[in-house]
Order: C-alpha cells, then structure tokens, then sequence
C-alpha cells in the first residue's frame, strides 16, 4: 500500500516537474525508514525536529530490527534500513547499488551483577573464556590478575546473552573476535551467533530483558547497548573497564568514545564499511560501532531521492548535535567520515 | 441449472480455510526445500544450530549455496517444545478440572456466571503480559527459593507461565461439559446414597471425558504454538538439551521469532529456508499432536461402550 502510494505519488510529481519543465526535485516526497531498535529513539527525535524545519516533510519511521531493516531496503519496500552492522562483503559487492552511511556512534557496555565492585577490570579473551564456557568461576586465577587487590566472590559465572538478532551481538562477538584468536576461529561474529553452550547461561530479549536479566541473576554478567547505560547503573549493575589494543584498561566515557571514532576516522574506506571495534588509540574503547542507514542508489523517483538525501545530509549535520545524541548516549561523526557519508548520499539518485 | 447464490457462496467461503491451510503447507514445503535438501535428517537429530558467518563468503555445499559454517540442528528446539508443553499440560489440567468443578458443583448458581467470566477474562490476557508477569514475578521467585544455581530462567518458567495461560482454555471448556450433565444423573446418583465426591467421580466426570480430551488438545495447541511469553522467560538455550526444570530452553515458535532478523541478512538465504524448515516441523508436531487425540478420544469412548 504505502508502495504504491510512493510509485503514485513519483509518478506524479514526475509528470508535473516534466510538463513544467522544472528541472529541480522537491524534498518532500514520503519516506519511510524501518530497522534498528537501537537507532529507532534517535530516529524518533530526528524526524519532529526535522519536520519542523523542512515543512512537508513525511517520514515514517518503524523499529522492527537490523535485518529486517536491511532486508527491506534491498526490497525496495522501505527508503531507509537501519542497522547496526554495515553490509557484509558479499552483500556488497553483489548489490553495489547499496550503500552503507553511519549516520552516528554508538557503544556497549559490559555490565555485571557483583555487589561492591564497580569497576571490574576485563579483556576480550577473559570475556571469550567466560562466554565459552571455559572461564567459570568469578575467582577464576585470569580474572584475579587483571584485578589485583579485588575480592573476587568464589561463584559461578551466569553469562547473559541476547537471544533475538542484534547489533549489540554483532559488536559484542567482534571483539571477541578481534582479541581472542580461539573465538575467531570457532564462534566468529554477527548479530546471531551459536553461543557455545555453557551451564547455566541464559538468553534474554532485547536490551531491556539484558538489563533485567543481569539484576534478576546475581554473578551474572552481560553486554548492554550504551542507550540503555542509565537503566543498568539505576539495576545496580557494575560496569566494566575493558583492555583496549593499546593495553589500557578504559570505561565507556564520551573521551573514550571519541577517542576510538577519531582513531578510525581516517581508515575509513570511501564505502564506509569499516568495524571500528578494538580500535587502535592509548585512551579509545574497544567497543565502539557506527549506526548505519542503508540506502539504494537507486530510489523510485528523483523527488524521492531528494527527499532521501536531503533528510540525510540533514541527519549527519545538524541531526548530529549533541542535543540529539545525548538522550541516547550516542556520539557524533567525526568530520572525515561526515564528509565521507556526504560523498555516498550524492551517490542516491 | 438453477443458480444458487447462497449456497455458491457458503461453499466458497467454506473452502477458503482449507485453501489457506494447504497455501501454507505448500509454501513452507516449496520455500524450505533446499534447506530440506541440504539438512537432511541431521536437521532433526542434531543438537547444535549455527547460521555461520554470515559476514563471510559463502561456501557452496553440494552445488547448494550456504553461509561458511552453517550447522542447522534443532533437537533442542524440539526437546524444549515437547517438554514446556506437557509440563504445562501436567500443571494446568488438575487445576482447571478442579476450578471447573468448584464452578459447576459448589458455587451458588447466582454467583456462577460472574466467577466463570473471571476465568475467561484470563483467557484473552494478551500472552506478551504473562510474559512480563513472568519476568517481574515468576523468574525472580523461582531463582531465589527454588533454582540451585539461582537463576530463574528456564524451564520451569516457560512451563508454569503456559501452564497459567491454558489453564482457562481447559477450565471454560470442561466448565461449558459439566452444566450440561443431565440432572437426572446427579440425583439418580445421589438417590443411591453417593456421597457428592463419587457424584462428581463416577455419574458426572465420565460423561464429559471426550470435551476434556478436547479441551487439552485444544490448550496444548495454544502452549506448542505460544511465542512471545515463552521468549521473555525460557532463558534462550542454544546447542545444550535440557537437563533440569532449571535449565534455559528454547521452543520452536520463540526460537523462529528470535532469529528471523539475522536470518534476512544471510545473503544466501538459507538462514531464512531453514527457519521455514523449523516451521514445517512445528505444523507437523502440532497435527500429530491433534490426530493422537483424537484418537484416543474416539477409542476410549469405543472401549467403553463394549464394556
């Protein structure tokens, strides 16, 4: 239905702008954008804003997951995916017509329910050992010598993972990927991965059902979307400080944060599709990702191309100012990559 | 010929369920079927399910194009359907017997409509609310008295909130049986000098066997097929099969929701096909679940006639 009305609604401005002999398109065709949950609250304060500033603007906007948000756009049936994840290279390099533009920065807490401890210091390969099973115990002989003078409690370890396909998966098992060569091998990444089985793991729904799973299960430990930061700490959740490439133990601060977007920044290829986990940097944390849209080149009519790019080069200027990003614990595009995703966006026809 | 509209037009809307059902069979059959191919009878036997890395290149099993890596097992899936259903079915079925005689039996005929609306109203909770009940109340109850390695995801969970779920589906039904007892059954009974316990036990109970059956069938279909409530409360187990009542599970219907989003990105997808497998076996498991009943509620009912 809102396809037909889309193709009716080009065809039509089409005929219009033709016999007018107008060659500059309007920006304000409808648009529709579905993916991401995680993108999803942004989206829904980008879209009143923008619709005040650019009068007739019409953006519907729907939270439906990464995959379904891809899976559409390559449809046709929604203008704008959203996901957490870029397109893999096959993907890619079968449909070159579709484009992968981070649109934001975004980050993941690895939180844990030990009362007292606020600041558990760990690495990728401790978190592979505990989510493989191989890891048991909190007073586990790894754990203690990354956290010398901490009384770790003699427990067995209850790693939550999430069970619906995410881009917090996706990130989560690429550094483990990245900093653990046993993971690499076996377990590898993506946003639905076969966790190994381990006793008394658990799967939970969504951010909110990891957040509730980690305070319903005391020892447990649990990787959370930086959105859902406030949540955890108010459960009672300790946060971890994770080993970066360089060696240091850092938390997930807007510094660190950064810190990692700057590093990647300027080897970021001209498609965009780039991890930006473990990044390299003394102070940047290692669990870092860009928010993506993901877009045909080609769209169902000039006028909705426009109104794709308009909104989008929209999304990644001013759409990416701190009055935004804060209520979501996002951060904004470095310049390079903002000009980078400008260079694509040009690219929509 | 005369023409019939009315009667053109029953037949026509009569044959559109069956049509529906068998466009499903067909589709699931055709869409699955190079996942069927490719599966072979490990689908069913194997405990480990992996998409693989969708993120690598694809790699192509007898002529068959796949995701490096991709594993699809669903024997925990089954085992977790199978056993949250029947320990639903175990916990809800001596409660609704027992509600719906307290409803038929002891409670005052003025007071009865507005008590079995109560049990009906639970039946047309939305299921995503038991879900959350569960979540608030159940699971944390069940890791901190009864779970030895206190978490209470899992098994028992999923069952208990089915359990709760079907139980008015049983209730309502068997409820529905008993008010239509004939009279003369109960006071010929009562005339012998039976007590109101062998009342209900031997003239009331016996004549509303069949509606019971029934009424389980039809609760065990709603427990196989229960997505959403399932989902926030089974612990999500993958590759290990359920040892305890405190073991994380997954059922078939939860577990397709839960993966369907990374399955679309799959560029070959077969992730997609192998859920549509899944799908196919649930259909299959959910009708030899009905057509055993209803044999056994027509071969019990041959027994004793004979007798």
């Amino acid at each position: 239905m809102k396809m037909m009305n889309l193709l009716q609604a080009g065809a039509v401005a089409l005929a219009v702008t033709a016999a007018a002999g107008i060659t500059q398109a309007r920006a304000d065709a409808p648009l529709v954008e579905t993916g991401s949950s995680l993108l999803y609250p942004l989206f829904n304060l980008w879209v009143p804003a923008y619709t005040a500033s650019h009068p007739g603007a019409d953006i519907t906007t729907t939270s439906t997951g990464s995959g379904a948000g891809i899976a559409q756009a390559f449809k046709g049936l929604v203008n704008i995916g959203a996901s957490d994840a870029y397109l893999s290279d096959t993907m890619a390099h079968d449909h070159t017509n579709m484009l992968s533009i981070p649109l934001a920065i975004s980050s993941q807490a690895i939180n844990y329910n030990l009362p007292g401890i606020t600041h558990l210091k760990l690495s990728g390969p401790i978190l592979a050992g505990i989510y493989s099973g191989k890891i048991t115990q909190w007073n586990d002989p790894a754990i203690a010598a990354a956290n010398p003078g901490v009384a770790l409690p003699n427990h067995v370890i209850i790693p939550v993972h999430r069970t619906d396909g995410s881009g917090d998966t996706f990130i989560f098992t690429q550094y483990l990927s990245a900093s653990d060569a046993a993971w690499r091998s076996t377990v590898r990444f993506g946003t639905s991965v076969s966790w190994p089985a381990v006793t008394g793991g658990i799967g939970a729904n969504g951010n909110q059902g990891m957040v509730t799973a980690a305070q319903a299960n005391p020892y447990s430990i649990a990787y959370i979307g930086v959105s859902f930061a406030n949540q955890a700490a108010q459960a009672g959740l300790g946060q971890a400080k994770l080993l970066n490439k360089a060696g240091h133990y850092v938390l997930p601060t807007p510094a660190t944060i950064s810190a990692a977007a700057a590093s990647v920044a300027n080897s970021t290829p001209a498609d965009e599709r780039i991890s930006m986990v473990f990044a390299p940097g003394v102070h940047a944390y290692p669990i870092v990702n860009y928010e993506y849209a993901i877009i045909n080149t080609q769209q169902s009519s000039p006028d909705v191309a426009a109104a794709v790019r308009t909104f989008l080069t929209w999304a990644i200027t001013e759409g990416n100012s701190m009055s935004f990003l804060k209520q979501v614990h996002f951060m904004p595009l470095p310049a390079a990559v903002v000009e980078l995703s400008k260079a694509q966006i040009a690219k929509i026809q | 010929m005369k023409l019939r509209p009315f009667r053109l037009t029953v037949l026509g809307l009569s044959l559109l369920i069956p049509a529906a059902l068998c466009a499903v069979v067909l589709f699931l059959v055709l869409y699955s079927g190079q996942a069927i191919v490719f599966n072979g009878l490990r689908f069913l036997t194997q405990v480990n399910w992996n998409l693989g890395d969708l993120y690598d290149d694809p790699v192509v099993v007898h002529g068959i194009q796949v995701p490096a890596g991709a594993n699809y097992g669903i024997l925990v899936f089954i085992a977790g359907t199978l056993a949250s259903s029947a320990i639903a079915i175990v916990i809800a079925v001596p409660l609704a017997v027992g509600a719906s005689i307290f409803l038929a039996e002891i409670v005052p005929s003025k007071i009865r409509p507005a008590l079995s609306m109560l049990v009906e109203l639970i039946a047309v909770v939305p299921s995503v609310v038991f879900g959350l009940w569960g979540i608030a109340v159940l699971v944390p109850f069940i890791g901190h008295y009864l779970s030895p390695n206190g978490s209470g995801y899992g098994l028992l969970a999923a069952s208990i909130v089915l359990a709760l779920m079907i139980t008015p589906i049983i209730a309502s039904t068997l409820l529905d049986a008993l008010l239509q007892v004939p009279r003369e059954n109960r006071e010929s009974a009562f005339a012998l000098g039976a007590t109101h316990f062998e009342v209900v036990m031997k003239a009331i109970m016996p004549m509303v066997r069949t509606t019971l059956i029934g009424g389980i069938v039809l609760a065990l279909g709603r427990a196989l097929g229960e997505t959403m409530a399932v989902l926030m409360v089974s612990g999500g187990g993958l590759n290990i099969l359920p040892t305890s009542l405190f073991s994380p599970i997954s059922t078939i219907s939860s577990f397709i929701a839960s993966q369907l989003d990374s399955a679309e990105t799959d560029p070959t997808n077969m992730s997609v096909r192998a859920l549509a497998e899944i799908a196919l076996v649930l259909f299959i498991i959910t009708l030899s679940v009905n057509a055993c009943a209803k044999l056994l509620s027509s071969g019990v009912l041959r027994v004793r006639k004979r007798a």
